[in-house]
């Protein structure tokens, strides 16, 4: 792809422009320069509880009134209906769920008996879901709209009895495989233990396959992939059909992060290589894993150990990572077709990510996108007019928002957000890639931007702090004859670190600041 | 269904009120109680004394009296925006009405006032510090620049309902829900301010002033006062502004909401960016100037800052001469601070100094009394018919979801008697703002520095008159027994279950506070009086007695013995963690989880321990049910009766095992059905994996009954159970061969039974030690033998499939 780029103006000119512009934004309307992200992606709620129950009581109860709808798993199935997974086991097919405002939704319930299921996956006439012990197929054999048969697709990973121990998926591959995450289990004792399976050189010891992606192949083969998960919640395949998962913050994770799956890759969690000798593992030979030294040279310690494709700063980018979504609409979810959108549970959100691949290794930035949702977001699908079903339930953790389940939709009002919509590396810096043409003189003014870079540690502890934080110095920056484009050229460049930025200063042309001045990429490797 | 009307609109009696002490300094309870001959004029004097600092000057031995102090200043370069210092400095009371600052420069000249404030300003403003990292966890949202992001709406709900307005002055157009006025108040409305008067209504009836927030949005941008809201205590030590426990985005809601009027002003955003070092004029001389004087002009008596110490102190408390004209309250004096004193404020601090001139301490009353004015407890909570949030405050004290439980459910306590009702250890717990147990209630008991608050739980003590609340003993000298601990628990069903609930549990609707805990909180005296009769302790309590004239209801529990039945449900309380639940609450808890069949089968995926991490629980209208081991493939446990308990597998975080509930519990004949044995000497495999089994889920029948599905080799297994017409189970299975390869077929075998010793029936038909007995429809000559191992006796038959072949059990036991 060619562009080209504007030479910059004088600083003088700058000068004289930026107060011109500052003397615009004074006059312009508030509303304009407190952009608001409802203006650009509505939400409708289709069911939300009232009120918020206490999400971490022993006694937890739902509302009152209404199906107690904790989303954990959600397929799309027409131009009416969607499919729901709820945490206390069931699958409901609702009905009117497009109509806006949803006023008339009905309700079937097609599957129970699940125990905790925690995906939906619409796929050859049957739902599929996976349950703590095995992936299901749901199948309703007499067209009476409710499942008759529940037939056990896979199972045989451990399942000590320890709650932490959910297991997430199925999503599809671009081979028609159907994968699944299985979350490392936590201080299992008594009886849990007696389920175990423990490496010998390393010690570590945990149900099988725990920590693990597994893929299950189209004749119903289960196939440990990759390994170290620690809380793997969502997971889903890019455009390319290349299959990505989530982990969250805890121990040996050091923040939020998004990963490719492929085989033979190690992640982060240690407690996983329990497995690693198990008949069909990927991964062999390691002897030992580095504990508490900073994320470059565990690297080098322990090649098996792969960086994320993408690092969510904690708190910055939200504090507990669920489901990727592709934005798979052509456009019909506005300017981020293609993207993959990830769900947030603490923050109530969901954030963007854009992802390109340097050297076949995938990595990339991401963005906020979207805040205020009614509770945590553990689900998302994205139904047949592009609008987003999200699908929420915090129990058991806590979240922002005004109830403790339910559901709701996202949709793109068609006007377009002033955002950055990619963020590229370059052997010397960045290109950034706008939603919308972009201010000349506040893109061009160095002082629109501020950068700097961290890693983390790689350690049994739970989480890292950002670590070796260097601020950045911007050389220059060039924007592009058509406005979309602005090359930030930067001293010191470091590979595997977080690389921030904020673009508190630029405008576009219709002197909009940007919606969403953050950006955080992971440059895993420098073009 | 309810109405709303603007708090205003009822606000229309206005009493005379006494305007001249609105240019000076404003302390609440003074204003409140002093002002009105409520208390004594010198324990005003007093008041004025400790809350306007006088003492941080005039030094003084006296405990009570010691100063509030200002504002800590570690950070206030960050916290208060430059020109706002300039101005307070300038013109306390005008750029902060009702502040406790005095004027210290009001005597200077002009030019050199002008000077002083600069270099005051300019130290000020280099004192700045980063803010705190909020910690954040999963259970926790700090979302990213949250202070930025405040909900004004959001911030104003919150503002109104928390208990911010106890102190501060509501929005004229907030509208709360109506609510009845208690009979108090509807006397109040009607008479008029000589009757009042006259019934001693007078301090109830009186519209209690607001202590002032100034001009926020000049003082403070949207993070620092986020930040202040988040920990008041560490900018305001003295407590009187307590801590409400605020997450960050409440914090920031509240903040936005309180600086509202600055937004949409492009100018106003003043954020640490914007205040650069470039833009403040960090001019090193000109501070260290600043930093010289705020010695020297005593401002370091009152306001902490990290690294000066004060170095002057004036004439202490005790030698200063009441009839002198140099006073800092009366006009303003060279080298003295000035406060804007009326008439009354100088003369209850005279009145106080005189009184002072006789060493007198106060006794525990007094001392208490005295601390609540200066911590203003009283905004909220009244003590002995004084205080309380005041008749114009009430109707932002709301209860959840409007329940109607009276002023009790939605008022703060009130603390008349506290001291025989409260332990200490649990008053503590109060002050340190763990004791949320009120739910029902929005207002929250805000968190207090322990060192305003250490002396107060001795206080309350000491003021209940005896020295000790007597222990459990002596009020229950019978002690208590098993017996006694399941009579306090029947005894619950009387009605404290009708309000209260327990460790969680309640009744549906029902709002009140949990009883798990009490004994830990109240002392077992009071606990006695309480429940013997309820409105002599507490006035207009809802709750009602059951013991009138002291006699029980219920004869049938204890002989009908009040002292008896009492002490149960003290001992029922005191041990309810370990104890089950009254049984009204165990009936409506099972209405929502307990699983009962009625005219299908229900099936239930969950942990169990006898059926393992895979367990299929399968219950049946006929009220025989069992447990089925997926994993295992095992029939893992069958009973009777009442079916299980959902609560645990649908929404308990931490998955406990679904325990069955009903009776005849039994563990039929354990391990995997069939294996294909190579000779009858081999023995039976001890899992699924080793012989080859592979669980394929299962189908529902149109009346609701799965059918479990799994294989093994090349069979394929259809294994059906469900109830017999005789209270016991029938098993059918149905085996077909995938592929024919006859040598394996013949060593396919069923073992129907297995137990310590197996016992003859007839034939087809044998029963273990336990009770089970297991019939299976054998051909003649085809049932199979009896063969020994470590574990006991198993009943192996030996299965010929040559394409389908259908075997049913039956256990009954």
């Amino acid at each position: 792809m060619t562009c080209s780029y504007r030479v910059p103006v004088s600083s003088r000119d700058r000068d004289s422009a930026t107060i011109a512009l500052l003397i615009i934004c004074f006059f312009t309307s508030p509303a304009l320069l407190t952009a608001d992200e409802n203006d650009y992606y509505r939400l409708i709620s289709i069911a939300t509880p009232k009120a918020q129950t206490d999400s971490r009581s022993k006694t937890w109860k739902p509302a009152p009134e209404g199906l107690a709808l904790e989303i954990s798993g959600m397929a799309a199935l027409d131009n009416s209906r969607v499919a729901v997974a709820i945490r206390k086991g069931e699958v409901w097919i609702l009905d009117g769920v497009y109509d806006d405002p949803p006023k008339n939704v009905r309700y079937k319930r097609f599957a129970s008996a699940l125990h905790e299921p925690l995906g939906l996956l619409k796929h050859n006439d049957s739902l599929y879901t996976a349950q703590r012990t095995e992936l299901t197929q749901l199948k309703d054999t007499d067209g009476d709209d409710v499942a008759d048969e529940y037939l056990t697709v896979a199972k045989g990973w451990g399942v000590t009895g320890h709650y932490h121990e959910y297991a997430y998926g199925p999503k599809l591959d671009g081979d028609g495989n159907m994968w699944l995450t299985l979350n490392i289990g936590m201080g299992l004792k008594g009886n849990q233990l007696t389920r175990t399976v423990r490496d010998p050189t390393l010690g570590f010891r945990q149900g099988r396959w725990r920590g693990w992606g597994m893929k299950v192949t189209p004749d119903g083969t289960m196939v440990p992939v990759c390994a170290g998960m620690r809380s793997p919640c969502g997971i889903g395949a890019n455009a390319a059909g290349d299959m990505f998962y989530t982990d969250q913050q805890g121990n040996w994770v050091a923040t939020n992060s998004l990963h490719h799956m492929r085989d033979g890759a190690f992640f982060h969690h240690a407690e996983a290589l329990a497995s690693m000798n198990q008949p069909g593992s990927t991964i062999r030979g390691i002897t030992s894993v580095p504990n508490g030294a900073p994320l470059p040279q565990a690297l080098e310690q322990f090649p098996q150990l792969k960086p994320p494709a993408v690092w969510f700063p904690y708190k910055k980018m939200g504090q507990s990572t669920t489901d990727i979504m592709l934005d798979d609409s052509g456009g019909k979810f506005g300017p981020f077709a293609g993207q993959l959108f990830i769900g947030e549970f603490t923050q109530a959100s969901m954030s963007r990510v854009f992802l390109e691949q340097v050297d076949g290794e995938y990595q990339g930035a991401c963005f906020p996108f979207r805040s205020s949702f009614a509770s945590a977001v553990l689900r998302m699908a994205q139904g047949t007019d592009g609008s987003v079903f999200v699908g929420l339930t915090n129990r058991g953790w806590s979240s922002l928002g005004t109830a403790s389940y339910g559901l709701q939709r996202l949709v793109w009002t068609g006007k377009t957000p002033f955002e950055i919509k990619e963020m590229r590396a370059q052997s010397d810096g960045f290109e950034l890639v706008f939603t919308k043409p972009v201010d000349a003189q506040t893109a061009e003014d160095l002082q629109s931007y501020t950068m700097n870079s961290y890693t983390y540690l790689y350690h049994s502890t739970y989480g890292s702090d950002e670590i070796q934080q260097r601020d950045l110095d911007i050389r220059s920056v060039n924007v592009s004859v058509d406005g979309l484009r602005v090359r930030l050229n930067i001293d010191g460049l470091r590979e595997l670190f977080v690389h921030e930025l904020v673009a508190e200063g630029i405008r576009s042309i219709g002197g909009e600041p940007l919606l969403h001045p953050h950006a955080y990429y992971t440059l895993n490797r420098i073009p | 269904m309810s109405t709303r009307f603007i708090v205003a609109t009822i606000i229309c009696l206005t009493l005379p009120t006494n305007r001249t002490f609105a240019d000076g300094p404003f302390v609440a309870a003074f204003d409140r109680f002093a002002r009105h001959g409520d208390i004594e004029n010198s324990i005003g004097g007093r008041l004025l004394l400790s809350e306007l600092s006088c003492t941080a000057c005039h030094l003084t031995k006296v405990q009570e009296l010691q100063p509030k102090g200002g504002p800590n200043l570690d950070g206030v370069g960050n916290r208060a925006q430059p020109e706002w210092l300039k101005k307070l400095l300038d013109s306390p009371q005008t750029t902060k009405p009702g502040t406790t600052m005095p004027d210290v420069l009001a005597s200077l000249p002009v030019k050199q006032k002008k000077a002083t404030i600069e270099a005051l300003a300019a130290f000020l403003s280099s004192l700045r510090q980063p803010y705190p990292e909020l910690k954040a966890n999963g259970a926790t949202p700090v979302p990213l620049e949250f202070w930025k992001h405040g909900n004004v709406e959001r911030g104003r709900t919150l503002y109104h309902q928390i208990g911010c307005v106890s102190c501060h002055e509501a929005d004229d157009d907030y509208e709360v829900v109506k609510i009845k006025p208690s009979p108090i108040d509807q006397l109040l409305e009607q008479l008029d301010p000589d009757e009042i008067a006259e019934m001693g209504l007078t301090s109830a009836a009186r519209r209690v002033k607001s202590v002032p927030h100034g001009e926020l949005p000049t003082k403070y941008t949207d993070k620092s006062l986020t930040f202040f809201l988040l920990n008041p205590e560490k900018v305001r030590p003295s407590g009187r502004m307590p801590n409400f426990q605020l997450d960050a985005v409440d914090a920031s809601d509240i903040s936005a909401y309180l600086l509202r009027t600055a937004k949409n002003e492009a100018a106003t955003d003043n954020t640490e960016s914007a205040r650069s070092s470039e833009t403040i004029n960090d001019d090193v001389k000109l501070v260290a100037r600043g930093r010289k004087l705020f010695v020297e002009m005593q401002c370091a008596n009152c306001h902490s800052v990290t690294g000066l110490k004060p170095t002057r102190h004036s004439k202490p408390l005790a030698s200063l001469q009441t009839g002198s004209d140099a006073t800092c309250f009366g006009t303003p004096q060279p080298d003295l601070p000035h406060f804007e004193f009326d008439e009354l404020a100088g003369n209850s601090v005279i009145a106080a100094l005189t009184e002072l001139q006789r060493p007198t301490n106060l006794d525990a009353a007094k001392s208490l009394n005295f601390r609540m004015l200066q911590l203003n407890c009283y905004a909220c909570h009244e003590r002995n018919k004084q205080g309380g949030v005041g008749r114009f405050r009430k109707p932002y004290f709301e209860t959840v979801g409007h329940v109607d439980i009276g002023d009790e459910g939605r008022l703060p306590p009130p603390l008349t008697g506290v001291g025989q009702k409260l332990t200490t250890s649990w008053m503590r717990s109060v002050f340190d703002g763990k004791a949320a147990i009120r739910p029902h209630m929005h207002f929250r008991m805000p968190q207090f520095p322990k060192s305003a608050t250490r002396d107060l739980p001795d206080l309350f003590v000491q003021t209940a008159g005896d020295a000790q609340q007597p222990a459990e003993q002596a009020v229950f000298p019978g002690g208590s027994n098993a017996d006694m601990v399941e009579a306090g628990r029947q005894l619950m069903d009387a009605g404290c279950v009708q309000c209260h609930s327990f460790k969680g549990n309640s009744l549906p609707g029902t709002v009140g506070v949990d009883l798990a805990g009490i004994a830990n909180r109240v002392h077992p005296k009071w606990f006695y009086d309480f429940l013997l009769n309820p409105g002599e302790l507490k006035a207009r309590t809802r709750m009602p007695t059951f013991f009138p004239n002291g006699k029980s209801q219920n004869k049938d529990l204890l002989n009908g013995d009040t002292e008896k039945q009492i002490a149960a449900m003290w001992a029922y309380l005191r041990d309810l963690d370990r104890q089950p639940l009254p049984e009204k609450i165990i009936h409506a808890r099972n209405q929502n989880y307990e699983l009962t069949p009625t005219d299908r089968p229900i099936v239930l995926r969950t942990f169990m321990k006898s059926a393992g991490t895979h367990a299929i629980a399968v219950g049946f209208p006929q009220k025989v049910h069992f447990a089925f081991d997926a994993e295992q493939i095992t029939l893992a446990q069958a009973w009777r009766g009442r079916f299980l308990d959902a609560e645990g597998t649908w929404f308990v975080r931490f998955a406990p095992p679904a325990d069955p509930i009903g009776d005849d519990h039994v563990r039929p004949p354990g391990g995997v059905p069939f294996a294909i044995l190579a000779s009858s000497l081999q023995p039976w495999p001890t899992d699924s994996e080793t012989a080859g089994y592979r669980f394929r889920g299962y189908r529902l029948s149109k009346d609701g009954v799965p059918t479990f599905l799994y294989r093994i080799h090349q069979f394929d297994v259809e294994d059906r159970i469900q109830p017999s017409d005789d209270g016991g189970l029938v098993r059918r299975f149905k085996l077909r061969r995938r592929q024919a390869s006859p040598e394996v077929a013949d060593r396919l075998h069923l073992r129907a039974h297995f137990g310590k010793a197996l016992v003859f029936e007839q034939v087809g038909k044998y029963s273990d030690n336990d009770g089970m007995t297991v019939s299976v429809n054998v051909q003649p000559g085809h049932a199979g033998e009896l063969r020994n191992n470590d574990a006991g006796t198993e009943w192996i038959i030996p299965l010929e499939v040559k394409s389908e072949t259908q075997i049913k059990l039956r256990y009954s036991w």
